[in-house]
């Protein structure tokens, strides 16, 4: 899970997967996907018992930024 | 009490401890802050370390690691708030979302791009992208997201 100066240097890099292109996102893009409540809402005092009411959000972030992608679907299958 | 509201308190202490000094606490501290036995708060840190969160020990230890989006060992990901670095991230996708842990602050990230080595860096302010060097950033992760806690350190 590392950040890189772009997707030409993920491909370039020694431990890249061919196949695993799906894996990359636009900084934004991750940024996005780093922002619903189930990132945002940490500092709460009752994060833990109210985490599983961020799911859905964070599962429909996912698909919304990665186009429907299987390699980011939470959901089971 | 039942163990939810522990689970949230004990959680909402140590990422307090973290935002405040950038390490964890021990759990003798966890201890402390809830004035139980010493014993008591050890079982309180290897409960919410079970609870199925992006957050674990030491292997064979009592001594927090990582608890995302923060590091207690160094990483490559440097995290500066108002242009004081002291805390680490866990990966790069979580060092983004340090941005929530210190509201209205500017936070920078920087770290060296794993294929070259060159530095890039991010300068975040409430969820928002300020600044980006290079502009292209990516994120890249080479394992599907359902299989990430199969073995979290390594995803």
């Amino acid at each position: 899970m590392n950040l890189f100066r772009s997707k030409e240097h993920v491909k370039r890099w020694s431990q890249f997967k061919p196949g695993t292109e799906a894996g990359m996102l636009s900084l934004a893009d991750a940024m996005r996907v780093m922002s619903t409540p189930r990132h945002r809402n940490r500092l709460g005092t009752n994060y833990v018992s109210t985490l599983p009411e961020t799911v859905p959000a964070f599962v429909a972030r996912l698909l919304e930024v990665t186009g429907n992608s299987p390699f980011w679907d939470l959901r089971p299958g | 009490m039942n163990d939810a509201t522990q689970l949230d308190e004990t959680y909402h202490f140590i990422l307090s401890v973290f935002v405040e000094r950038g390490q964890a606490p021990h759990f003798t501290e966890i201890a402390s802050k809830f004035a139980i036995p010493v014993e008591e708060g050890k079982r309180r840190l290897h409960e919410l370390m079970a609870a199925r969160l992006p957050n674990w020990l030491f292997p064979e230890t009592d001594l927090i690691a990582s608890f995302a989006p923060f590091n207690n060992l160094p990483t490559q990901y440097r995290v500066s708030v108002e242009g004081e670095q002291r805390w680490f991230a866990q990966c790069g996708l979580e060092s983004l979302a340090m941005t929530w842990m210190f509201p209205g602050k500017r936070v920078t990230v920087n770290a060296p791009c794993l294929d070259c080595g060159e530095p890039l860096s991010v300068e975040l302010l409430d969820g928002v992208i300020q600044r980006a060097e290079p502009r292209d950033i990516a994120f890249y992760v080479d394992l599907p997201i359902r299989k990430w806690y199969g073995n979290l350190p390594f995803a």
